[in-house]
């Protein structure tokens, strides 16, 4: 149970491009190893008049997967996506309006929910929409020996004894998300999340250079 | 309807209350909230009566009723003969479902069933996989020929928030109350045989129990959530924990951020409801077995 | 969500540039938009871009029964998404005119068409066959959807791989690509589609149209060949008279396009099998543009997991423990139970209620045979009850002051809860 340094707890190589589609207000995919997610953001917009919410923006995600069409585990996906982004888009500036949030998975290789935030979060902040705190997403895995992995690939986590996902926001570097799969104890719960927090850093990191590296021609 | 005869009945503070709590929903929890307690008297810690019963629909293989305050959530257990899957030969599974059907509440249209539960769906579904509630070895009868599918169809009959929980309560205590008939394969001709009088209970692993929470501006937690507080909380999660202290699930679909010294209060107490039901469920099992 | 609607000065400046042989990207009549088509991770992905129109193609397989009218040929399957990530006009699960007439001509262009040697999917004949599945993504709609989908679905179709199979007796073993190498699947030849926008009745005539071309244009000529210069499907619509000379002309303009385009896809998966096999690392990850100021990419790197032993033991440490001892439930009749407070909230049964309650007990003896119908109904009775209680706290003068009176009362509920419960369970156990 013990965990120490070792080559596990890493994160993949990162990449990310914004702004990559024509159509959609804001887009980015990212991608982590070899797992990628494409998002494209919409909005504020027209709202139907049935989804319409008197004092705020109403946000649609969707989840594309790859073969086939959506099924019940998008569904529960999309909802953390779209329950987190809520808790980071400050909404009450548009009210009767639209957000939609489109995922398109590109490729799964682990730790997928995570690249859906980490894209769905470079997409809002591509559209350039008003936001309380950025967020991202990091996967933890505990294998049968009890060690932690961090983004796991799909080997991992199909030998992983449990699977935990979760959002982390900019500000406090507190638990926005969390979804979990398999059975741990308090203990590895509280590490998996206390080394979640440690990566977000690095993440939020990227998600800084990225941003500074592409106003850097408009600064100047 | 109740607001109507309180306003015939009485018309002077009680209306107001109601019309505080109507125009002003938010306001009237914090009031509440800022002395420690809930609208309907409860602590901020403190769960509604859980009632259980079981063996509610005789024609099921195994049910149970389980009613959380007005929230009402029943479960029945329908074992069908099937053949094992090619990945796996020698396990059977089980199928969970949760309706949330237009009868229970307002707020669901009929049609299809809504993302929400679609996602408790998946959530029950989550928990059966990860606690291993049910070896689903033990589902299977002969190896790549035969196995037992458990549908597990749980519908909610009253909406009153906190459905979660009561999904799980029911579906475990359904599963205690299962009781399959004896299947003996026909070696020659190679069908199955069913005898309906010879019954065996299901081998039940692990009793895991969910204990739902919501957060109040973005502060204030409170557990087991009425449909009111779920709708003006800022974040609500799900804490699915077991007799031995493990984890199976940590369910925070998103909302307002928690530090993990807050969601640790959540585990704790988790855990004290855990035991709680567990006592519940062992009790109500075993007033059955004295009674009969 | 709506799509933004073209105003009429736009559409009459785009028809009058069109006139003058101008097109609003500088291309010429018969110019494609640059082509550009990059594979994914695993076989059998490929992503295409067309001028800013992009789409990508996942192919996928399994095993399934064949058509009974067919036993020993396998199954295509082709699926257009029109994601609403594409154009805002699009919705998710709702089949438009226009998807249904994508996947109409994508199935004719490829499945009609006869390009892949079906009978050699078949792995035991009316048992098992392969069923090939093509998902066709839209990314960005940026007009011609439909040549950027047939590019990307043979250029998949061509890439992917299913992984080989043996029979033993009438067992089929499927082997992962790590046992033995997937074998790619035989295709005949390469159709694809040239899509050609007519504006002005047929006067005039653009190759490639894009997203604002296709809003002004009168109709559409889609015409699907191979590189033999074999139509292997010709569709027009949007309701405009051809003459003969316009369509032959645009045959023969499509078989230039063909066979460039053809060239195009079969280096594309030179380079690509040339990559894998040199094992450097291929797919998505590679294809992003390193030069553009809007992409970023980091190597891989370590978290750093000093003091995160001590930070989550400290938590764990900190937090209060769980109480020892909770609360015994109550069970009043054999297969019912209740835990928590205010036990008489619900299910209970109120003092006022009790002698009527005792009736119905009564009543509900005489009807044993009812059984659980009768119960439930009773259950029903006691909720509505229960809602009784609100009702009078409701009209407490304080919401608070409710907890009192039930408190106070809790010991002779039980008891009276008790009293009803031997009669149920009399009732029950008869009933057994």
């Amino acid at each position: 149970m013990e965990v120490c340094g070792s080559s596990n707890v890493s994160l993949r190589e990162f990449g990310c491009e914004q702004s990559l589609l024509s159509r959609p207000d804001g887009s980015a995919s990212f991608i982590q190893g070899d797992t990628s997610v494409l998002a494209g953001v919409y909005g504020p917009a027209e709202v139907k008049v049935s989804k319409e919410i008197y004092d705020r923006a109403t946000l649609e995600v969707l989840i594309q997967p790859k073969v086939g069409l959506p099924s019940v585990r998008e569904r529960s996906q999309e909802q953390c996506v779209r329950e987190t982004c809520e808790a980071s888009l400050l909404l009450s500036l548009h009210p009767r309006s639209s957000l939609t949030l489109i995922l398109q998975v590109l490729h799964d290789d682990g730790s997928l929910l995570s690249c859906a935030l980490n894209a769905a979060c470079m997409a809002l902040m591509d559209a350039g929409l008003p936001m309380s705190c950025l967020f991202c997403g990091v996967t933890c895995a505990i294998d049968t020996d009890g060690q932690i992995i961090t983004d796991p690939t799909a080997a991992q986590e199909k030998e992983s004894r449990a699977l935990m996902t979760f959002a982390i926001d900019s500000t406090e570097r507190r638990v926005l998300m969390s979804s979990t799969k398999g059975s741990f104890t308090v203990h590895e719960l509280q590490q998996c999340i206390a080394v979640s927090q440690k990566a977000s850093e690095k993440i939020f990191q990227f998600y800084r250079d990225s941003v500074r590296r592409r106003y850097s021609k408009t600064l100047e | 309807m109740i607001g109507s005869v309180c306003v015939t009945q009485s018309p002077v503070s009680p209306s107001f209350l109601l019309h505080f709590r109507t125009a002003e929903p938010l306001e009237y929890h914090r009031s509440f909230l800022k002395e420690n307690c809930r609208p309907d008297g409860r602590e901020l810690s403190e769960f509604r009566t859980t009632t259980l019963n079981i063996g509610s629909i005789s024609t099921a293989d195994g049910s149970a009723l389980v009613k959380v305050g007005n929230t009402t959530v029943i479960c029945g257990i329908k074992a069908e003969l099937a053949n094992p899957t090619v990945e796996a030969p020698g396990k059977g599974y089980i199928v969970p479902n949760v309706d949330l059907p237009p009868l229970c509440s307002s707020r669901f249209r009929p049609g299809p069933p809504g993302e929400q539960a679609q996602a408790a769906s998946q959530f029950i579904a989550d928990v059966i996989e990860s606690s291993e509630v049910i070896q689903t070895e033990d589902l299977c009868i002969e190896r790549g020929k035969l196995c037992w599918v458990l549908y597990c169809d749980m519908m909610c009959l009253d909406y009153d928030g906190n459905v979660l929980d009561a999904c799980v309560v029911a579906l475990l205590a359904a599963l205690k109350n299962t009781q399959l008939p004896e299947v003996t394969v026909n070696t020659e001709t190679c069908t199955p045989g069913v005898t309906l009088e010879k019954r065996h209970g299901l081998r039940i692993n692990k009793h895991p129990v969910a204990t739902s929470f919501c957060i109040f501006d973005d502060s204030i937690l409170i557990v087991d959530p009425t449909a009111e507080e779920e709708s003006l909380a800022t974040a609500q999660l799900t804490v699915v924990t077991d007799e031995e202290d493990r984890l199976y699930s940590l369910h925070k679909p998103g909302g307002t951020s928690l530090s993990g010294q807050k969601l640790q209060e959540c585990i704790s107490r988790a855990t004290a409801r855990q035991r709680e039901i567990q006592k519940l469920i062992n009790k109500v099992i075993h007033s059955v077995k004295t009674a009969q | 969500m709506k799509d933004t609607p073209l105003a009429n000065c736009e559409r009459d400046f785009l028809l009058k540039a069109i006139e003058e042989k101008k097109r609003l990207d500088g291309r010429q009549t018969y110019d494609y938009r640059k082509i550009k088509i990059t594979f994914g991770t695993d076989y059998g992905c490929c992503f295409v871009d067309l001028g800013r129109t992009r789409v990508m193609a996942q192919v996928s397989c399994e095993l399934v029964a064949p058509k009974e009218n067919r036993p020993n040929e396998g199954i295509m399957f082709f699926n257009i998404e029109l994601s609403p990530m594409a154009s805002p006009a699009f919705e998710q699960g709702r089949q438009s005119e226009l998807s249904v007439k994508l996947n109409r001509q994508l199935e004719r262009c490829l499945r009609n068409s006869k390009c892949i040697d079906t009978e050699s999917l078949c792995v035991v004949s009316g048992e098992k066959v392969w069923q090939i599945r093509v998902d066709v993504h839209m990314l960005n709609h940026d007009g011609n959807l439909m040549d950027a989908a047939s590019i990307a679905a043979i250029t998949a179709l061509c890439h992917f791989r299913r992984p080989d199979v043996a029979i033993q007796g009438d067992e089929v073993t499927v082997f992962s690509p790590e046992e033995r190498d997937p074998i790619p699947l035989s295709i005949y030849h390469m159709p694809i589609s040239v899509s050609f926008s007519f504006f002005q009745q047929g006067t005039y005539l653009l190759v490639d149209p894009c997203e604002r071309e296709e809003r002004v244009m009168d109709g559409l000529l889609m015409i699907a060949m191979n590189k033999h210069r074999e139509i292997c499907s010709i569709q027009s619509s949007g309701g405009i008279m051809l003459l003969k000379d316009q369509v032959m002309r645009c045959s023969k303009i499509a078989s230039v396009k063909v066979s460039e385009i053809t060239e195009l896809i079969g280096k594309a998966l030179e380079n690509d099998k040339k990559a894998r096999k040199a094992g450097g690392r291929c797919g998505f990850a590679e294809s992003i543009p390193q030069e553009r100021i809007t992409a970023l990419k980091m190597e891989e790197s370590p978290v750093e997991m000093m003091d995160v032993t001590e930070r989550a033991n400290d938590i764990v440490q900190k937090a209060e423990a769980p109480p020892q001892t909770v609360p015994s439930p109550v069970v009043p009749v054999p297969g019912v139970g209740q835990v928590g407070q205010g036990l008489q909230n619900t299910w209970g049964l109120e003092d006022d209620d009790e002698e009527e309650e005792e009736e119905e007990e009564n009543g509900n003896r005489g009807e044993e045979q009812e059984g659980k119908a009768s119960k439930m109904e009773k259950y029903e009775k006691e909720e509505s009850r229960g809602g009784d209680v609100v009702e009078i706290s409701d009209s407490e003068e304080e919401e608070v002051v409710i907890l009192h009176p039930e408190t106070s009362d809790k010991a002779p509920v039980n008891t009276g809860s008790r009293s009803s419960s031997h009669q149920k369970g009399a009732a029950k156990s008869k009933k057994k």
